[in-house]
């Protein structure tokens, strides 16, 4: 389990049309010191953002409403720091290569261990500070396109 | 395959893979309900020590059984989508796990065990082309025939491979204390309705079906 600290650091963002289901997953994340918020679909999901930028977001797919892909698709490119987790019950490979493409971090399959969930929320924390970290860093040495070389990579590694 | 075939398989396809979408949602909330009674127990035990061991017990049976239901879902949900695509590059190691797992229940009415067989280690990544609902059919047709040629107390091995070291190939391994002479085996094995329905299949993916008529098993090879 995670430090008080972790809690006020990581903040995260469920999204799932399955009340019962994403309150739940929220209760056990937040006993695992990490603070999260739920919305229960595609439209909350959007203004919760515009609201209140998440490090992490964990999208369902199908929704009723704007689906997960289209979520995915104006969060990455309003906010493009955002590392989103796919969680679905929905096996398309399709839908896989698309998200992935969309730069989604990761592709999980519902149901999955929390603790494992955990574990992938915590490093796709990791590499958005890392990267924020290395970019900033240079930037304030005033070297940009050291600066510039690292968003890049980031972004590479993210389509990838 | 024609295409009024093909568009009774992709609704079929539809349906499945929604309704088993519908049943992981339902396995997800038990066991997010399940698992958050385990994370209060286990920071706030139970007063009496021998209903803490039932609570256990019934919680690792529920688990148990969750991991059951959550492994047929998935693979179900995944093979609802075979219809998706005419032609789609196949990892074979994976294909003949799920297969065995989603058809295990029709040896197992016949007491018959069905496993799938590891691949030769040098042979790690054994991938094919090709339709995926005929190839899964030529599956479905091969453990047919098996099926009514063998008796209770056998074992037929489903084993990804390279024949020759080149062609993708599954190989049809039965063995067991009580299967029958290779000669009445393959003459069974023949005489199924689903070994012409194999031949059928098999014919459209370019594949051909080879057997060792003293060993109780054949390959189908692509």
């Amino acid at each position: 389990m995670g430090s008080d600290k972790e809690k006020d650091k990581i903040k995260i963002l469920l999204v799932d049309d399955e009340q019962e289901f994403v309150n739940t997953l929220s209760e056990r994340i937040q006993m695992r010191e990490i603070g999260a918020n739920v919305a229960l679909n595609g439209e909350q999901a959007l203004e919760f953002v515009d609201n209140e930028v998440p490090d992490v977001m964990v999208l369902d797919l199908r929704m009723p409403g704007i689906d997960g892909i289209e979520v995915l698709r104006r969060v990455k490119k309003q906010y493009p720091d955002v590392q989103v987790i796919i969680l679905t019950g929905h096996g398309s490979e399709k839908d896989e290569e698309e998200a992935r493409r969309l730069g989604a971090f990761d592709y999980l399959q519902k149901p999955v261990e929390v603790d494992t969930l955990v574990t992938r929320i915590r490093k796709a924390y990791k590499q958005q500070v890392e990267s924020s970290f290395m970019a900033g860093t240079f930037a304030e040495a005033g070297e940009f396109d050291t600066a510039k070389k690292y968003m890049d990579k980031d972004k590479d590694k993210k389509k990838k | 395959m024609n295409p009024e075939t093909e568009k009774t398989l992709t609704f079929f396809g539809k349906m499945t893979a929604n309704l088993t979408h519908e049943v992981k949602n339902v396995l997800a909330i038990i066991q997010e309900s399940a698992g958050l009674m385990e994370d209060i127990t286990a920071i706030c035990p139970l007063a009496e020590e021998k209903y803490q061991e039932k609570f256990n017990h019934s919680m690792a049976t529920i688990k148990q059984q969750l991991h059951r239901g959550i492994d047929l879902t998935t693979q179900f949900n995944r093979f609802a989508h075979t219809p998706d695509r005419s032609s789609a590059e196949l990892d074979l190691v994976d294909t003949v796990g799920q297969f065995c797992l989603l058809t295990g229940r029709f040896a197992r009415l016949k007491h018959i065990s069905l496993t799938a067989g590891d691949p030769d280690p040098a042979n790690e990544k054994i991938r094919l082309t090709t339709n995926p609902v005929q190839f899964y059919m030529a599956l479905f047709f091969s453990l047919e025939s098996c099926l009514s040629a063998l008796t209770s107390n056998t074992e037929i091995r489903v084993i990804p491979q390279k024949r020759g070291g080149q062609s993708p190939a599954i190989e049809f391994a039965c063995t067991g204390e009580q299967i029958p002479p290779a000669g009445e085996f393959f003459q069974q094995l023949q005489a199924a309705e689903a070994w012409g329905e194999l031949g059928d299949v098999i014919d459209p993916l370019a594949g051909k079906v080879e057997c060792d008529t003293n060993d109780l098993r054949f390959w189908l090879i692509f």
